[in-house]
Order: structure tokens, then C-alpha cells, then sequence
């Protein structure tokens, strides 16, 4: 295949036997409970220098939970998967979590440009989609995937794709290498103890998230017994041969909204923007992640009961997601 | 029966020029929240009842229930609302890649000649130099994907230049033919770009062309406003003020909270013309 243009940026390598090595002596193929808290599953399954992926962000459907209890143990050297994100990024980073970035979407404010001037975080740039899609191939095993965006942009030019001459039509299409996170947190409605899990509405990439990476932890705002899940099997999204960890996280996406459980709070929302604009998580991180020890506390002690009641009433519509 | 109004700013008369091109027979793509999203909402009400657009998040076709809460644009069950069909990312992306998807619309930060869109930085890239933006999002496949795309901006000249800092999603690249050349699907790509002074549109040579401006402006003050002088049709056209019909409805039920249009300056009615207030 005659290789057209080439991105100059970094990526993660793409290596689709050793990943299908991975899974046959890694993954859990036999039905075993994974149930455990939050500690345990990101001191055992985040790593320092690993690349991770989230699905959703800090605002909607997103492993809120989780990404505190990382910064919560100071995990280091982490690539993060930056599609369609807001504040969390930025959090991380800040946090001293981070110091790579695949963007899709990032929140704005003075902390990219520092960040890259100090030399605390490197960026790459890809879209949305393309982050998406690169989960997808990773996905399906295999090594690349076609995509008919993103060519002829400046991203591209610092991202790890490349145009080629495509051997079938002769004409140019861009590839997009796979991509296999070393780890993976994503917070659904319902899981079952082994990780069958369950999410309604719409998403992101929840299910090429949990196939394509190496770790996966489920946060879940309820669990339910394995004949609930046999009972709709249609609305399974992830497999429990996927999922390594699973932690029942009620409320796991605060401040964020979990479509048809409840609604975001707005002014927890608006307070981590305003960390995120000003350039300074040092009092947010302080507030929300290190005063507690775990999400249990940190919702007793922080949120408040009456927040967590007022989310649920604010969510008024229940239509399609059959909680 | 629709009665021109004699007080709105220039955010209501942007949202309603794009309000009035969106059409039943298209299937549309929304950027985010923001004008594009209000445009879409606002043409539902009127020309277009059985609108059918795609947000990112791969819902197809909602109903959604505005205002949202602040940054709940999508998955989430206000802005997904009695949709025709609930997916994820790489299926609306697919949708697009395939076809279905006629016409994108878009905000953005700077537009260049050529339609090209920068959402990433403004200066220099390197080095962590220029100012920093969220990067393309979902901008990137709309605008490499759709057949055709509709692109918001300010009037501004650092908004209009020659070519942006950065192309975070693709216009015309260099002209005819590029992109292609670079893999993306031909015959698509920028067909209009509005601000709240002027519309656009592009020439066989994939450059833009001024084609109307709003009745509180002149020409002169618009290319005042852009950095390069585009093409300028032989005959300018006018774009018609909002109805009093259309701001009633964008203002009780689109944008109730003043979200998206608590923004720019207002312009009235006064000795037989519209002028800023």
C-alpha cells in the first residue's frame, strides 16, 4: 500500500496479537465475581504510565468516581483518551496524573497552552470520532481502520494516521491506527457482580471502550442479579468477560447526570468549570478528592443528602431507560 | 402572518437566518449546543415540523426539551428526548461517512478563505504559544462528512483571515480537488457561512463570496470586518429582520434562559431603518 502522508505524532503501539495474547491469558473467561470498591479496583488494575480510557466525562455518564479515586492515590504518567471531555483533562492534569493526551474535545482555558509550555503534558490531536474510531479497531482486533475524515487537517499532521492509496477503489483514504488502552473506567446504569453490564440512552463508546482495552473497571449506580440481566439480554452492552472490576457506585457520575436516574448538579458543574477557566484545581482537587477517603464519604460528607435527592427529582424523564 | 420586529440583537437575527434554510427533506447534524442547536429548534416551530438532526452522542432524530442544564448537550435525557433512535459516537459518525447526513452546522472560533475552521488555537501552535481551544470535537467529521455545511461565526476581523492558524476540520483545504486529495469524500463540503452581518457562500473556485448583509450594515462595514476581501456577488442581497412570530417562540421556548442569545448587540427600528440601538 503506497503510504501518501504520514502524521509525525506519537501513538500508542499498535500490536493486535500481543493484545489477543493478552485476553486469552489474561481476561476473565469464567463467570467469577468481581464486586470490590473503588480502592481496590484502581490500586489494582490503574497502573502508573498506563494509557486510559473513559467513557463519557466528568458531566454525563462518566466514572466521576473513579477519576477521583485516582487522583485520590496519585497515580502518575498517564496517556488519557481526551474524546469528547470537558473539565476532567484538565483535572487530571493538574492533579499530576497526566502527562499525554489524545484530544478529541478538551475543556478550554490557560491550562493546555501552560501545561505544554512548562513541558507537563503533551498533546496529541485527533477528533472526536477518530478517537472513537481508533477504539473501534481496537475493538475488532484489528491493526488499522479506514476513515474518510480528518485528512488534510493540521491535527492530523501531529497524530499517528496516515493517508494511503487504497488498494481496492485507488484512492486515497486515511488509516487510523488501532488503539488498545492498558486500561479502561466506565460507569453504567446497571451491572451484574460478574460485569454484565447495562447502559441506556445514548453513549459514546462504552462497549469499543471495554473490548478494546486490556483493564476495564465498571462503576455501576445499580447492581443486579445475573436473571435480571438474562431476562433482556438485548440490553446487554458489555460482556462480563470484558470487565475485571465492578463497583457499585451509586451517584458515581457526580456531578454529572446519569440519563434517566438523575440530573446533574448544576452548581458542582459549574464549580469545576470554574476551577478549569481559572487554571487551578489545587482548591477543587482539595475539596473534592482529597478531604475524603473513599465516594461513600465523600457523598455523606461533600455532596449531601439533599443535593443527591434534589438530582433525583429533577429527573423527570424515565421514558426508554426502563429502570 | 409574520410581522418583521423592531428590537433583537444580532444573536436572534443569526439564529433565525439558519432557521428559515433548514428543510423536512434534509437530515441535519448540530454541533453541540449553542446557535446551530437553537437554529434547528427555532425551524421545527415553523418550516421544518418534522425536523430530524443527529448529535454527536448518535441520537437520531429527538425532540429535545430545552433550556438544558449548563453543558448537558448531549447524553442526556433532556436533549435526547423522544428520539427515533438512541446510538453512540462512531454510529452517527457512520451515518455521515455513509450519506445519509445532508447538511452540518457549525460554530466556530476563525474561518479562512478557503472555509477551513479552527476550533484549536489562535497563534502559533508550538510550543504551547498561541491561545488554547477545546480542539475539534465532533466539528472535524461534520465538516469532513456531511454534503454540505452551514458555519456560524462572529463578524469580526480575527475571526475572517486569510488562513486560520490551525485547521482543526476541514473547508476547501487549498481549493478544488484537496480534499479529496487528503482522503475526504468528494462532492462535499462549505456551502454557507453566517454571522449576524452577513451571508456567504462559496464560488466554483472553492473561495468565499459575500452574498448578502444584514439592512443595519453596509458592505464596506463588513469587509471592515474580515481580513482578506472575499468575492462579492454581483448582486448583494438583503437578509430580512426576525418576525415578531420567530422571537416569540425563540424567546419563550427556545432560548428561555438567554443561554445562547444574551449575547451582542441590539438593533431597532427608527426613522424608516434598522440601525444598531
Amino acid at each position: 500500500m503506497r503510504i501518501l502522508e504520514e502524521g509525525k505524532g506519537d501513538y500508542l503501539k499498535v500490536d493486535p496479537d500481543g493484545y489477543r495474547a493478552y485476553i486469552r491469558d489474561h481476561k476473565p473467561h469464567q463467570m467469577v465475581s468481581k464486586l470490590t470498591t473503588e480502592k481496590d479496583a484502581v490500586e489494582r488494575l490503574v497502573k502508573d504510565g498506563d494509557y486510559l480510557a473513559y467513557d463519557c466525562n466528568y458531566y454525563t455518564r462518566g466514572p466521576a468516581s473513579l477519576l477521583r479515586e485516582i487522583m485520590r492515590q496519585k497515580k502518575r504518567n498517564l496517556w488519557l483518551c481526551g474524546k469528547y471531555t470537558y473539565v476532567d483533562c484538565a483535572m487530571m492534569v493538574d492533579a499530576g496524573c497526566a502527562d499525554k493526551i489524545d484530544i478529541g474535545f478538551i475543556g478550554f482555558g490557560p491550562w493546555i497552552s501552560r501545561s505544554v509550555r512548562e513541558n507537563k503534558c503533551k498533546i496529541y490531536e485527533y477528533s472526536n470520532a477518530i478517537m472513537t474510531l481508533r477504539l473501534k479497531a481496537g475493538a475488532m482486533g484489528i491493526p488499522f481502520i479506514p476513515a474518510r475524515s480528518f485528512g488534510g487537517t493540521d491535527g492530523f499532521l501531529r497524530s499517528g494516521c496516515k493517508v494511503v492509496e487504497d488498494p481496492y477503489t485507488r484512492q486515497p483514504v486515511v488509516l487510523l491506527p488501532a488503539l488498545n488502552p492498558d486500561c479502561a473506567i466506565i460507569h453504567v446504569h446497571q451491572a451484574d457482580e460478574y460485569g454484565n453490564s447495562r447502559v441506556f440512552g445514548t453513549g459514546i463508546t462504552h462497549q469499543e471502550c471495554a473490548l478494546a482495552s486490556k483493564r476495564v473497571i465498571v462503576s455501576a449506580e445499580e447492581i443486579v442479579t445475573t436473571d435480571e440481566i438474562r431476562r433482556d439480554p438485548g440490553r446487554t452492552s458489555i460482556p462480563h468477560f470484558a470487565v475485571d472490576a465492578v463497583v457499585h457506585a451509586p451517584f458515581g457520575a457526580y456531578p454529572g447526570t446519569v440519563q434517566g436516574m438523575y440530573a446533574s448538579d448544576p452548581a458542582g458543574v459549574v464549580e469545576a468549570m470554574g476551577a478549569m477557566y481559572r487554571g487551578d484545581f489545587s482548591d477543587y482537587l482539595k475539596k473534592h478528592v482529597y478531604s475524603v477517603a473513599s465516594h461513600e464519604e465523600y457523598l455523606q460528607k461533600v455532596v449531601g443528602i439533599e443535593k443527591l435527592i434534589e438530582m433525583k427529582r429533577r429527573e423527570g424523564i424515565k421514558e426508554g431507560y426502563a429502570i | 402572518m409574520s410581522t418583521p420586529a423592531t428590537n433583537f440583537n444580532e444573536r436572534e437575527f443569526v439564529i433565525c437566518q439558519i432557521a428559515r434554510l433548514v428543510e423536512d427533506k434534509y437530515i441535519y447534524w448540530v454541533g453541540g449546543g449553542g446557535e446551530p442547536l437553537s437554529s434547528v429548534l427555532l425551524a421545527k416551530r415553523f418550516n421544518a415540523p418534522n425536523l430530524q438532526y443527529l448529535t454527536e452522542d448518535g441520537v437520531v432524530g429527538p425532540e429535545a426539551i430545552v433550556p438544558f442544564d449548563p453543558l448537558m448537550t448531549m447524553v442526556s435525557s433532556k436533549a435526547n428526548y423522544r428520539a427515533l433512535q438512541w446510538s453512540t459516537m462512531n454510529y452517527a459518525a457512520d451515518l455521515a461517512q455513509l450519506g445519509y447526513v445532508d447538511v452540518g452546522v457549525l460554530a466556530t472560533l476563525q474561518v479562512d478563505r478557503y472555509g477551513n475552521i479552527n476550533s484549536t488555537v489562535i497563534g502559533k501552535y508550538e510550543g504551547g504559544e498561541g491561545r488554547r481551544f477545546g480542539g475539534p470535537g465532533g466539528a472535524d467529521s461534520i465538516a469532513a462528512l456531511t454534503w454540505r455545511t452551514i458555519l456560524v461565526t462572529d463578524q469580526q476581523k480575527r475571526k475572517f483571515v486569510e488562513r486560520v492558524d490551525f485547521i482543526s476540520s476541514p473547508g476547501f483545504l487549498d481549493g478544488p480537488g484537496s480534499r479529496e486529495k487528503h482522503g475526504l469524500p468528494p462532492n462535499s463540503g462549505p456551502w454557507r457561512v453566517y454571522t449576524p452581518w452577513a451571508q456567504y457562500g462559496y464560488r466554483s473556485d472553492c473561495q468565499l463570496e459575500l452574498q448578502a448583509i444584514a439592512p443595519y450594515v453596509t458592505v464596506q462595514d463588513v469587509l471592515n470586518e474580515m481580513s482578506f476581501k472575499p468575492h462579492i456577488a454581483d448582486k448583494i442581497g438583503t437578509l430580512e429582520v426576525p418576525t415578531e412570530e420567530e422571537l416569540l417562540v425563540l424567546r419563550t421556548q427556545i432560548d428561555v434562559a438567554g443561554q445562547v442569545s444574551d449575547r451582542g448587540r441590539w438593533i431597532e427600528f427608527k426613522d424608516g431603518k434598522y440601525q444598531f440601538a
